[in-house]
Parts: C-alpha cells; structure tokens; sequence
C-alpha cells in the first residue's frame, strides 16, 4: 500500500507577527499559530496521491504538546496518522538536531510501514532556513528534490517518480527511485476545504506521543535538543529601512527637467557607468 | 460518541447555529441533560467573529452556569463605576454611580474582551458534553418531505456537509441569514435600526489605567456611555471601558446615518478620541486593536417568529438588545437556555413541531426579555425624532454646570437666568417639557 510521510511545523502567523525592537525577536505572545503554508501544500499533495493510488498518509512534527492542534488540522486535511515527538530534551534544537530527531522517527515509521515518499515544505516561514527537509534526506540517504512544483507520475511497481522542479529561470522534470524525499512549493497542489466527516474525525483525534524514550525510535542524546545543536544566533534585528529617494515633482519643474536632473545624478554617482561598463 | 445513525448520515439530536453567548448557553444545557449536541461554528475558534464594547452581566451567567465564578471566567475588570459622560464641544460633566452595591460582590456586571470570554464559554458547553465544529458554515436547512417541511437538519458549506437533527436552535448573530431564509422574517436588516459600533482598543499600563480613570487598584473598572460630542452631532452613543491594562473607546452609530452623511467610522473615532476630554485619557497608549460590529437595535419592531417547527431563535439574530441599557448579552444567554429547555421538553415528548417548540416564547415573555423588549418598542423610533437628546442637552449640561460652579462675579440670578437661556436658546423651555414626556412615553410606556 502507498504509505507517504509528511513532516509538517507549527509556526507562528508571520502576517501578524511583531518584533521586539529591543531584542530583535520575534514577539510570539498572543500571535496566532498556524500549519506552515507550505507544508499545508505538501500535505495537501500526500492526500491527493493517497486518495489516486489508495495509500496512507502519516503526519509528523516535533514540539510542544500545544502542537497537537495542527496534527488535529493534518487529519482534518484528509492525513490518517499524526505523530508528535515531544520530549523536554527535544527543545532548543537547531535544524541539525531537528533533522536528527525527525530522522530517526522515520526510520522507526518505515520499519513498521515502508514509506515511498517523504514531504516536506519548501521552508517554514518563522525560520526561513530550508534545511531540516535536506538534513533528513541526508540522514536516511534518500534522493531529494527540492522546490517540486508538481508530481507527474508515481509508479509504484517500478518504483519510480517524475516531477517538476522549479528553479528561478527554468522548471527541471526530474524522475528519482522510490523512495524519495521532497520539498514542496505551493503550487503542488492547493490546500483543499475539508469534507465535514474529515473534520469530525479530526476534532475527536488524539495524535500520537513519541517521546525520547516512549516510543518506537531510538534517540541518542548527544544529537538531541539544544545539546545537539551547534548553531548559535549571535544576534537578530531588522535590517535598517532604505533611506528615502529625492522626490522630483514634474509637474513642479517640468517633464524635461525632471528627467535632466535625474539623469544628472545617476551619472554623478557613477551608477550609468558600472552598469554600462564605461560606455557612456 | 459516534454520530452516524445506521444510513451513514451524521446525526445529533440538537444542532446550535453560532458558538456565542446564546448559543453556548443553548448547548450547555442541552448537553448537561445529556442530549447529544453539535455546536457549529464559522469561525476560527468562538469568538472570532464577536465584538461587543463591553461588559457582560453576571445573572445571566450564573443562571446558565451556576457557580461560574469557580471556573475562572477571563474577565477584566468589574464594573464598581457606571453611568453617563455629556460630551460639550471642549467639555464633559460626568454623572456616574461607584462604591454601594457596585463595589460588592458579587459583581454584577464585569469588563470583557469577547476573544477570551466566548472560547471560554464555549469550553464550558464543551464541558458539559457539547461538540464543537468550528471553522463550519450553515448555509440552508434540511427539511421533511412529509408535506410539513419541519427542519430536520442543516447543511454547512463543506463537502459532505448535512448534519441531521430534530431540533436547530439558530443563534447566528445580527447578520441573520438563516433566519431570513427560513421566512421567520420578511426583510433585511434596516439601516435606520442597525447600528455600527466601533472601538479601539488601547494598551496602557494598569496603574495607568487605575490613576486616569480614579481607580483604587486594578479589581474596580469602569464602564460609562458617552453622549454628546461623541459622533459630530449626529445620533450616536459612545462609550469607555476600562480593561486590565488597556482600555476600550468606541461609539455607535446608525447604519443609514453613515451612509447618509459618506462618514468613515475611524474618522469618527479618531475625533473622538481627540477630544479634549478624551485625549489625556488615552495619551501615550498604544492601538491594540481595532473592531467594529452591526448591533440590531430595532428591538421589538424587528423580532422574527423565535420559532417554527423544529427551530427557534436566539439572540441577535432575534434582535434581542435593549439598546438604551446596552443589554444584549444577558438576554442573549438567557433565551438561549430558555430555547435549550424547550428543546429539552421537545425530546422527552418526542415532538418537535411548532406547537411544542411555541413554549420558548411563552417562557421568554414570562421573563424581562420579552417584556423589556416590548416595554422599549418605541424608544429607538424616538431617538430618530429625537436627536436633541444627543446633541442639545449633553452641551446644555455643560454649560449649565460649567456656569453653576464658577464664580464669574455676578449675581446669581442673573446666572440662573443665563443657564436657563442656554436651554431656552437651544430648545425652548415648551419643547424640553415635550422632550421628557415623549421619552417616559418612549421609556416608561406612558
């Protein structure tokens, strides 16, 4: 049976999201939380392939306990099975040591069910770091694509699957071995309104507890939590706003003028020059 | 709990429209007599869509919820001030009650923001067994097709949406759709009897809060109506809450006098706030929030049918606000309790039709809601022929006070001569005589 696995965040709303000007961080107080978007698209992706070739879709996430409500909302979005790994000794990781835990419980998921895909969002909008999904890949040594912008095909029989990668300039089609790990933009597919059974389901669904010693995966703890994380955030702030620009009104001076005045500053900054290479 | 019956339909034997005041409180009691009920909610969480200015009366929560205060209710502040502000143009005289009954417990109404308190009642009717479906919207009902057409159940805006049950009690708020839709009304909401009230909500510290407005510490609040020159002499009532560490300002205002005179509810608000006897209240704060919601304030005129054969209505769907007390919430939860115990009788009767249901508005006329609401039927029809009431008197009062307490070096007599000239200039002394009976009428029914 299909079996795809997607590992989804918890994240603050960042369209309502504040930032302390004292210490550079992100006010989380009274800010609502939400699914990462797109890992909300990744999973939306997992559903409708489950539901095309007759699979399973198992949801995990790392983090406190009040991260229930969006493995609640996963199930809601049509996910079978959610999972938590919460554990006191989880907090504090970086994305070296997420990628540890959540590969870990992976390879204890795939023991008990063989997954054939693994999806995650490109990033998660608080972090914006688009390494955790990499990091697990690595872990497990799976193939990764990243930036999938559509599946193509699955074939389950030859084990194979074929996507579209988007890249700034150009969109890649890229056919892997099963299985394969992901990471998702929005357009993979959109973020269905749930059927009312499924969100029935969902309200009366108790997600899973892994912790570090309850549960099927076996974590060591030198790669754990804030014990396993290298990364140190010397400092956070928000990058000083662009000065204003000079305002040259034409209907003041007039059109001709204007446009003489801009020209002429371009050129005494010297900006023509280095674009044009010394042709003006 | 499961809540398929054998054909795979979802069923419930009581369906709530809207996880509000009413229909909380409907589920509640439903729920604690052990009927098996689905609360549905369109938004996010209860709440999400509610707004009010405000302060929320305790008997009605009590009466629902006995012993609520054990359960650690998100409130403010109590109220241990109340009363009125008159507005002059640069001025204010105040008229307000605190200390006696207000300052003892228990409190009879408290200070409260509707995002803490509605998921919190909600979780009571959660509580008590209710079953909460947010972020669900009912769009039409389900009928019989013996010939009667009695609800029978609803249908949401989801895939595989209906949900069945005998009973629906439809608490959808002010903008009541459904209720149209079900012909329990003939008409839309009329703007000449809709207000819009708008607030801020600003922070300040709570010692803040207690020095500007004359509170000893932070467990006594303040919750005033502000009339005069709140809403730049057109009808409007503003008002001032004070929270725990912030404080709400806001007024409302008729729906077809914004849209008469094109004004835009926050440049109402921001000269209002600007006031000179508004400003040194707010100053320095920082803008929390900013809201604003329809209040049905037709009162009686605009009562729909509250029930039809397996529905009834409550709340502000049912117009159920007594604008002149900023009453609302009260009769809210309680004609939702009264709803739930009709829906109650229905059940061990094993009949829902009309006649059955018809008992929720013999109980709401043997309680004030009903006979409130029919005792104030023409007071909002005498505000709208009334406006001096917002614009003449709150400035006369000024004056008057403003001249009685000052000592301008002349005789007294010929003070009181200019106080009562200030009446007269405005509105002659025949017309004041007229004023205040036409209000007792409008009031008092005489």
């Amino acid at each position: 049976m299909f079996h795809a696995l997607v590992a989804i965040k918890q994240v603050p709303d960042t369209t309502n999201i504040r930032i302390d000007p004292d210490t550079g961080n992100l006010v989380r107080e009274g800010v609502p939380a939400i699914m990462n978007p797109y890992d909300a698209h990744a999973l939306a992706a997992a559903v409708e392939l489950k539901r095309k070739l007759n699979g399973k879709v198992t949801v995990i996430s790392m983090g406190p306990s009040s991260f229930n409500a969006t493995l609640r909302e996963a199930i809601e979005l049509g996910a079978d099975r959610g999972i938590l790994l919460s554990d006191r000794k989880f907090a504090g990781a970086d994305t070296l040591a997420t990628s540890y835990v959540l590969a870990q419980a992976i390879k204890a998921i795939h023991e008990e069910e063989p997954v054939h895909m693994l999806f995650f969002g490109k990033q998660a909008i608080d972090g914006d770091t688009a390494q955790v999904g990499p990091g697990v890949a690595v872990r497990l040594d799976l193939p990764i694509v990243t930036y999938v912008s559509s599946i193509r095909e699955v074939d389950l029989e030859r084990q194979k699957a074929v996507f579209d990668r988007r890249t700034e300039r150009w969109s890649e089609i890229i056919e892997t071995s099963l299985p394969v790990l992901l990471t998702c933009e929005k357009e993979i597919a959109p973020v269905p309104f749930a059927p009312l059974p499924d969100l029935i389901r969902s309200l009366r669904y108790e997600p899973e507890f892994w912790s570090k010693s309850d549960g099927p995966a076996t974590f060591d703890d030198a790669y754990v939590g804030s014990k396993g994380s290298p990364t140190i955030v010397y400092k956070m702030g928000t990058p000083p706003l662009p000065e204003a620009g000079e305002k040259i009104n034409s209907r003041e001076v007039g059109v001709d003028a204007a446009v003489k005045s801009a020209l002429q500053q371009v050129e005494a900054a010297g900006v023509l020059a280095e674009i044009l290479g010394g042709a003006v | 709990m499961n809540n398929y019956d054998n054909s795979g339909k979802i069923t419930f034997d009581a369906i709530v429209i809207g996880a509000g005041l009413a229909g909380s409180a409907a589920a509640m009691i439903m729920a604690r007599e052990g009927l098996n009920v689905a609360l549905i909610e369109r938004g996010n969480k209860p709440g999400a869509k509610n707004y009010f200015g405000g302060a929320i009366y305790t008997h009605a929560i009590e009466e629902v919820l006995p012993g609520f205060m054990d359960l650690k209710p998100p409130f403010e502040r109590p109220v241990t001030e109340a009363g009125f502000w008159f507005l002059s143009k640069d001025g204010m005289m105040r008229a307000s009650v605190q200390g006696g009954k207000l300052e003892k417990e228990p409190y009879d109404a408290y200070v409260t923001l509707r995002a803490a308190f509605d998921p919190w009642w909600a979780e009571q009717a959660q509580a008590a067994g209710a079953f909460l479906i947010p972020k669900t919207t009912v769009i039409d009902f389900i009928r019989d097709d013996d010939g009667h057409g009695q609800v029978i159940g609803v249908v949401t805006d989801r895939p595989q949406g209906e949900i069945y049950a005998p009973v629906v009690i439809i608490c959808e708020g002010v903008n009541n759709l459904l209720t149209q839709k079900l012909e329990l009304i003939g008409r839309d909401l009329e703007p000449a009897h809709t207000a819009l009230a708008f607030k801020q909500v600003i922070s300040l510290s709570p010692q803040l809060v207690n020095s500007r407005f004359g509170l000893p510490d932070n467990s006594h609040g303040l919750a005033v109506s502000v009339v005069g020159d709140v809403s730049l002499g057109l009808p409007g009532m503003g008002f001032v809450y004070t929270n725990k560490g912030s404080v709400s300002v806001g007024l409302g205002v008729m729906l077809d006098v914004l849209a008469e005179y094109r004004l835009k509810p926050y440049e109402i608000l921001e000269r209002y706030l600007k006031h000179p006897a508004i400003a040194p209240l707010v100053e320095g704060g920082q803008l929390l929030e900013y809201g604003a919601h329809l209040i049905p304030e037709g009162g009686w005129r605009d009562m729909p049918d509250v029930y039809t054969g397996g529905v009834m209505v409550a709340g502000d769907a049912a117009s159920m606000v007594n604008a002149l007390h900023w009453e609302g919430t009260n009769m809210a939860m309680i004609a939702g309790k009264l709803a739930a115990e009709t829906a109650i009788e229905a059940h061990s009767r094993g009949d829902f039709s009309a006649k059955t249901l018809s008992r929720y508005e013999d109980r709401l006329r043997e309680r004030f809601i009903l006979q409130d609401l029919r005792q104030y039927r023409n007071f909002s029809k005498f505000l709208e022929q009334h406006p001096e009431f917002m614009e003449v008197y709150p400035a006369f009062l000024n004056d008057a006070l403003g001249g009685f307490f000052s000592a301008y070096g002349k005789p007294k007599r010929q003070l009181f001569q200019e106080i009562l000239g200030a009446l007269t200039d405005r509105r002659g002394i025949f017309k004041a005589a007229g004023d205040i009976v036409s209000m007792g009428r409008a009031v008092m029914g005489w």
